[in-house]
């Protein structure tokens, strides 16, 4: 039995023409998953079904084997933009979601001191949001997905702001922590080549519908020059041509 | 070097100079110079002749500001929450937003008489609706995918207000109270014109029926500081709110 399970998931925005036909997917604890299809695919909106954010019509979402029907304690979500409150100091934005459940411990801090540390941002715990570059920004964003060490992170193009070099890094630092913490990703991308180098499986979605999966088979702990490596090369020209579609 | 605050001042030096030799050849019932001016400032304000004035007016428009702007922050609030709210009033608020609510003035005075009453409800309902409209607009425009990170992150509609909602919308809701802080002052000395025994207003109306013209320029030179004090105080807030976290950007 995987660990969160995708049934026939058919959804439409107030009846119009459904954006989700008889979607399938599964997912076992541990792995990272990468969807990837151009805009309007409906890859966003399958994200916030699996993560309780909305209601199927049809077809069911289990989470280690209870229906999904509201937002689980135990999942984090990583939104577009880091969605930080501006008002408050990173370390407090890190620790909302505890402080929004109890009172704050002074071990929560540690904890989200050493968090911050493993992304590099320790050192900017009392800044604001705004006085951190893009980069950082997602990272504190990451940091606070992490800080109540959910099962499963849910992740919606987070990376699709930043510039190359730096998406490089934060990829990097996002593996480096789901192994640290043996986290189950969903990831969501339209960036072929960061769902190969991330992911364990990658979806392919169309119009509504998963029109292509592919197990990706390279070695953990990923490095820089698999990027440039034959075979990450020909999966990434084979789902680009599964992309394409008839079009090319 | 920053020289123009110097620059605004030298041209308040100017201008004060091109008014005291325009006031040499006029009356002083028509345009008194500012040095009368002054004098007549300088003489209420040390014998105390203004202090109660003063003091009369300032209570009015901060009870005012407090009742009118209360309850138009808390009413937003309700309304940018719930939905049904704001559909079954709205209709009323755009209504109430046409009617020229100063000229409601005489009205009040005939419900709650002469006193300090009547010139607080006018001030209240003058401030009321700028707070209204920002605080709904505020609310209701606070980021889609933030109102989201709370419902992942469990949170109530409570929690969501106040720790999303409401100081996201901040801004806004100050924008909104420095126009209410404003028209504040207007709306107490238009009812203090219409009747009253003590305040600012009722000074203007005194001097005209005294032909004390200096003493009307001092009247409104204190009112224009007041309001300039009150003005003051919320964008001293708003930098506080703000700056700490838009700096060093």
């Amino acid at each position: 039995m995987s660990f969160l399970t995708i049934e026939d998931v058919t959804y439409s925005y107030r009846g119009k023409n459904p954006v989700l036909h008889n979607v399938n997917w599964g997912m076992n604890k541990g792995e990272f998953h990468c969807l990837i299809g151009k805009s309007g695919c409906g890859k966003t909106t399958l994200l916030k079904l699996a993560a309780g954010l909305l209601q199927t019509d049809k077809g069911r979402i289990h989470l280690e084997g209870s229906e999904v029907v509201k937002p689980s304690p135990d999942c984090g979500f990583v939104f577009q933009s880091p969605t930080l409150l501006e008002w408050k100091t990173v370390m407090d934005n890190v620790l909302l979601p505890i402080s929004l459940k109890r009172k704050l411990t002074e071990e929560d801090r540690t904890q989200a001191l050493e968090l911050l540390e493993l992304v590099g941002l320790a050192s900017f715990s009392d800044r604001y949001p705004l006085q951190l570059s893009g980069g950082q920004q997602s990272r504190a964003a990451i940091v606070r997905a992490l800080v109540q060490r959910p099962s499963l992170l849910f992740m919606d193009e987070p990376f699709a702001a930043l510039d190359a070099i730096t998406r490089d890094e934060l990829q990097d630092d996002l593996l480096r922590m789901c192994r640290r913490y043996n986290m189950t990703v969903l990831f969501i991308t339209h960036d072929i080549s960061e769902a190969v180098y991330l992911a364990d499986a990658v979806g392919v979605m169309a119009e509504g519908e998963m029109v292509y999966q592919s197990k990706v088979e390279l070695e953990r702990p990923r490095r820089m020059e698999m990027r440039y490596d034959s075979y990450f090369n020909e999966l990434c020209y084979r789902l680009r041509q599964v992309m394409g579609g008839n079009q090319s | 070097m920053n020289k123009m605050p110097l620059f605004s001042f030298l041209l308040l030096v100017l201008l004060l100079g091109i008014w005291e030799m325009a006031a040499g050849t006029m009356s002083e019932l028509v345009l008194p110079a500012p040095s009368v001016i002054g004098s007549a400032l300088w003489e209420g304000m040390v014998s105390g002749y203004f202090t109660p004035h003063i003091i009369r007016t300032a209570s009015e428009v901060l009870l005012g500001l407090l009742f009118g702007g209360g309850l138009g922050f808390v009413i937003g609030i309700l309304m940018g929450e719930v939905t049904f709210l704001r559909k079954l009033l709205s209709p009323y608020i755009i209504a109430s937003q046409a009617v020229p609510k100063l000229a409601l003035a005489p009205l009040f005075i005939l419900w709650f008489g002469f006193g300090m009453t009547s010139k607080v409800v006018i001030t209240a309902l003058v401030c009321f609706f700028p707070l209204l409209e920002n605080t709904i607009t505020a609310i209701r425009s606070s980021d889609k995918q933030k109102q989201e990170l709370f419902r992942m992150l469990g949170a109530s509609r409570l929690q969501t207000l106040v720790h999303l909602k409401i100081p996201a919308g901040l801004p806004g809701i100050l924008a909104g109270l420095r126009v209410s802080v404003v028209l504040a002052v207007v709306g107490a000395v238009v009812g203090e014109f219409i009747g009253g025994s003590q305040g600012l207003g009722t000074l203007i109306i005194a001097s005209q029926g005294m032909m004390d013209t200096p003493l009307m320029f001092a009247a409104i030179i204190l009112l224009t500081g007041m309001g300039i004090i009150l003005y003051l105080v919320i964008s001293l807030f708003e930098k506080r709110w703000t700056i700490p976290y838009k700096k060093e950007n």
